[in-house]
């Protein structure tokens, strides 16, 4: 499975309500190819603060927050996995797509070959944690996490070949933030 | 009431989330922190996480306040400039003003430069003055949100109230 399908396989598994933080670089561009809503945040920079971005909504909105997370970003900024599991939010909801290697830059090995992220976000604290290595499992193990209970993360692993390159989001940063503030301010 | 009039006053200016990491110049801001509820204060491990998680809450309506040591700012430094001034965040900071030649070493380089970081990314910042928390809050939280952009009060020794 491709991070793309994998992106375009949870998108329609979540409520209109849900707030997504997509991160930075291909995975935030696949998101808004698949499927564009009021409620995604695109970043475009600051890798690293997924899950610290997602816990700042998660801590001061009722509504499930999902954190649409890369592991080389999720090693980079690997104390908001510590904040997430210490605060315990049951409202977040973290999904790494796994591909092993920075892959926007080329493809570079990330040492998430040899860490274990589901183990490490259960060990900091997350409610509950897995691992899915096989893309045919990719939508039960989806539904298996969404069903948890908070906060959740799901480590799924992704192929590394990117395919198909998704363009850049068309709109401005202020453009994006604006219209996320505009729709959860409804 | 908490234990901060600092803090105090920030929520009377409408701040309804707080992040950061401890500074010994801000014992008793943080003092106060610990007795906002649960969903209020966010005791980040890291700067750059704190001021990210403010990001979050302001995207959620909420406003949001970041308090560190100025080493910190070094640790913000890619946050801020890709996601508070690109997105145009308004961010008001509480930030200790450490590195006077009386300080200790390693508060020196970072400290005797945090006014020229500053000016150098076109973050307003003021200094904090004892006995007019209310009016320093005010105008911290007044020239983020004008701005859209972090705005920074630079607590001294003897300025955490």
């Amino acid at each position: 499975m491709t991070r793309a399908e994998a992106v375009a396989l949870v998108l329609p598994l979540l409520a209109d309500d849900d707030i997504v933080v997509a991160a930075d670089g291909a995975i935030s561009r696949e998101a808004y190819r698949a499927h564009d809503r009021p409620r995604t945040f695109y970043m475009l920079g600051s890798m690293g603060q997924v899950a610290s971005i997602a816990l700042g909504l998660a801590m001061t909105r009722m509504e499930r927050v999902v954190a649409l997370d890369g592991d080389g970003n999720l090693l980079m900024g690997f104390g908001g996995l510590a904040l997430v599991g210490g605060l315990r939010p049951a409202n977040l909801y973290h999904l790494v797509l796994d591909n092993g290697c920075y892959a926007t830059t080329g493809g570079q090995p990330a040492l998430s070959q040899d860490v274990d992220l589901a183990a490490v976000a259960a060990g900091a604290g997350y409610r509950w944690a897995r691992r899915c290595l096989s893309g045919e499992h990719a939508r039960g193990a989806m539904e298996a996490w969404l069903a948890a209970p908070g906060p959740a993360l799901l480590d799924l692993a992704v192929d590394a070949s990117d395919v198909d390159p998704a363009p850049r989001v068309p709109m401005t940063p202020e453009e994006m933030a604006a219209r996320v503030r505009a729709a959860l301010a409804t | 009431m908490s234990a901060s009039r600092r803090l105090d006053a920030l929520l009377a200016a409408g701040v309804g989330f707080v992040a950061g990491v401890p500074c010994s110049y801000l014992k008793t801001f943080f003092a106060g922190c610990r007795e906002l509820p649960l969903s209020s204060f966010l005791p980040a491990v890291r700067e750059d996480h704190a001021v990210a998680a403010c990001a979050g809450a302001w995207l959620g309506g909420t406003r949001a306040a970041a308090v560190m040591q100025n080493s910190g700012l070094g640790y913000c430094l890619e946050v801020l400039t890709s996601l508070h001034l690109m997105y145009h965040v308004p961010l008001p900071m509480l930030v200790s003003d450490r590195g006077d030649p009386s300080d200790f070493e390693e508060h020196r380089i970072l400290g005797q430069r945090t006014r020229q970081l500053l000016d150098l990314f076109e973050i307003p910042w003021a200094e904090a003055r004892p006995g007019v928390e209310g009016d320093d809050a005010s105008w911290l939280v007044a020239a983020s949100e004008r701005e859209r952009r972090p705005a920074v009060l630079l607590v001294g020794k003897g300025a955490d109230s």
